[in-house]
């Protein structure tokens, strides 16, 4: 199989027809039903198809509305697929999944969230991909063009501890209701750690969180690109502690990432990249407003969390999309 | 067991029908050229340069511009273009 | 390259302009897309080149990307 290139380089399990049938048996949707047209070749992709990619993914049947309705997210004009792929940016898509499904499919939302260990989050995203490479043609060195890439490309797929924070889980925050099971698909890099075991006061917390969050992608660029931050259960706490609601800390967050133009245009501080010098004067946010998706997940032991930098957002790039599971 | 032997494609399966170019024109003398910018850094000056060029061979130039270099162009655009041009130069993608 | 296939597909002979890097994903998606898509390359990088380097590699294939478009 990795011969005829069907693979993304890992072992798969073979798709027999059995197995087949048996993944089929995790959705009520026909077989031969096109659900998606595939980038970049867009390719119409039947249940089927879908289901084929997920076995050899490792998938379980239950996985698979999850995997079904996260290329729903992906194969969309807004969510730009097939730009995500051709961009020499190490970017790839990004899944978190909300909702009591979650729960009933084991996915992780705890220790090691972003990391490996649990069938459902290491399985879903890698069907996804499996599915771009083998139906849409869109592969590494062909279509995807990523300088570096990440590891998160072989499948990047994790749950929002959603159950045991006052907040608004990010489904919510995006118009649903905490009901329903929702899969919202963000194009961005690999998660990088921000440390901070000495705050004990979120004002204090979030000044070391915007800190790091100006440097995302590059501190030169602004408003453009949008960020994914998984605050950790216990950085978390600080906030929810001092009766912060999420609303409070995105306004303060992103009042501290307001941005002095003079300090990031072309040839500032002996840097040739940067803003163009008629942009000098005035101040930018870093994010475009809601350019800052707030996570909260993560091991209940540990001051960190983690930044995931995001690509080009808006018409030009990806927006991030969310979309209802069907089971 | 028979079945255990049989593994499905996970492929689209789809051989895409070979086309040829469409005809070109014995010489460019008179034609439009249509200069399509995809919308990435720097294309532009490149495309003023080929434009610079063009026009001096006596070949008549339209400009067009896509919104973004991720995308294909949209379709009223591509209309467009292929109603007013008798050739197009697409660039400059790195 | 979905542009230049669609608007071959009208007919109108049309040819794109990509850096060397390309190469490969154009041939891929040519064979995606069942047309041999006219193309030339430039040298790369480009996007840290001054305007004159631009023309000069404009003026590099001026005469290769005329003689896709003509018989």
């Amino acid at each position: 199989m990795f011969e005829r290139s069907w693979t993304d380089g890992l072992p798969v399990v073979p798709p027999t027809t059995e197995r087949v049938r048996k993944m089929l048996e995790g959705t009520t949707r026909p077989a031969d039903e096109i659900v998606v047209s595939v980038p970049p070749n867009l390719i119409e992709c039947t249940v089927e198809k879908i289901a084929i990619n997920a076995v050899m993914a490792g998938c379980r049947p239950e996985f698979l509305p999850v995997v079904i309705a996260a290329l729903e997210t992906i194969c969309t004009e807004e969510f730009n697929m097939h730009g995500v792929l051709a961009t020499t940016m190490s970017v790839g898509p990004i899944f978190v999944v909300n909702g009591p499904i979650t729960l009933d499919i084991g996915m992780n939302s705890g220790i090691n969230v972003l990391g490996h260990g649990n069938r459902a989050n290491s399985t879903i995203g890698r069907a996804v991909q499996l599915v771009v490479h083998n139906v849409g043609g869109g592969g590494p060195g062909g279509v995807d063009r990523s300088t570096l890439g990440h590891m998160g490309k072989q499948g990047f797929c994790f749950s929002e501890n959603e159950f045991s924070s006052p907040w608004p889980s990010l489904a919510e925050s995006r118009g649903y209701d905490s009901a329903q099971n929702v899969i919202t698909a963000f194009t961005g890099e690999g998660p990088r750690l921000v440390m901070d075991q000495k705050s004990r006061k979120p004002d204090s917390l979030i000044r070391t969180l915007a800190e790091h969050l100006i440097s995302t992608v590059s501190s030169r660029v602004v408003v453009g690109m949008d960020a994914m931050l998984v605050l950790s259960p216990e950085h978390a706490a600080r906030f929810h502690e001092a009766g912060w609601t999420k609303e409070r800390f995105l306004e303060e967050i992103t009042e501290m990432m307001m941005i002095d133009t003079d300090n990031i245009i072309e040839g500032s501080n002996g840097i040739e990249e940067g803003l163009p010098t008629s942009m000098k004067g005035i101040r930018l946010p870093k994010f475009r407003p809601d350019g800052l998706l707030l996570v909260q997940a993560g091991g209940t032991a540990g001051l960190f969390s983690a930044i995931i930098g995001g690509w080009l957002n808006g018409p030009p790039g990806s927006e991030p999309t969310s979309k209802e599971i069907l089971l | 067991m028979t079945n255990e032997k049989v593994l499905l494609d996970p492929t689209s399966e789809s051989t895409p029908s070979e086309r040829s170019l469409s005809e070109r024109p014995e010489t460019m003398d008179g034609l439009t050229v249509g200069l399509l910018d995809i919308s990435k850094g720097r294309g532009d000056i490149f495309l003023n340069r080929l434009e610079e060029k063009l026009s001096d061979s006596g070949i008549k130039i339209l400009r067009f511009k896509k919104p973004t270099f991720t995308k294909p162009a949209p379709i009223d655009l591509r209309h467009e273009i292929a109603s007013k041009c008798d050739a197009v130069i697409e660039a400059l993608a790195d | 390259m979905h542009d230049i296939d669609d608007i071959e597909r009208r007919g109108i002979p049309a040819v794109m302009i990509a850096s060397t890097p390309f190469e490969d994903a154009a041939q891929k998606q040519a064979d995606a897309l069942g047309l041999d898509v006219a193309r030339i390359f430039v040298p790369h990088p480009v996007q840290d080149r001054t305007d004159e380097e631009m023309h000069e590699m404009a003026d590099l294939v001026f005469e290769k990307v005329l003689d896709t478009l003509i018989r």
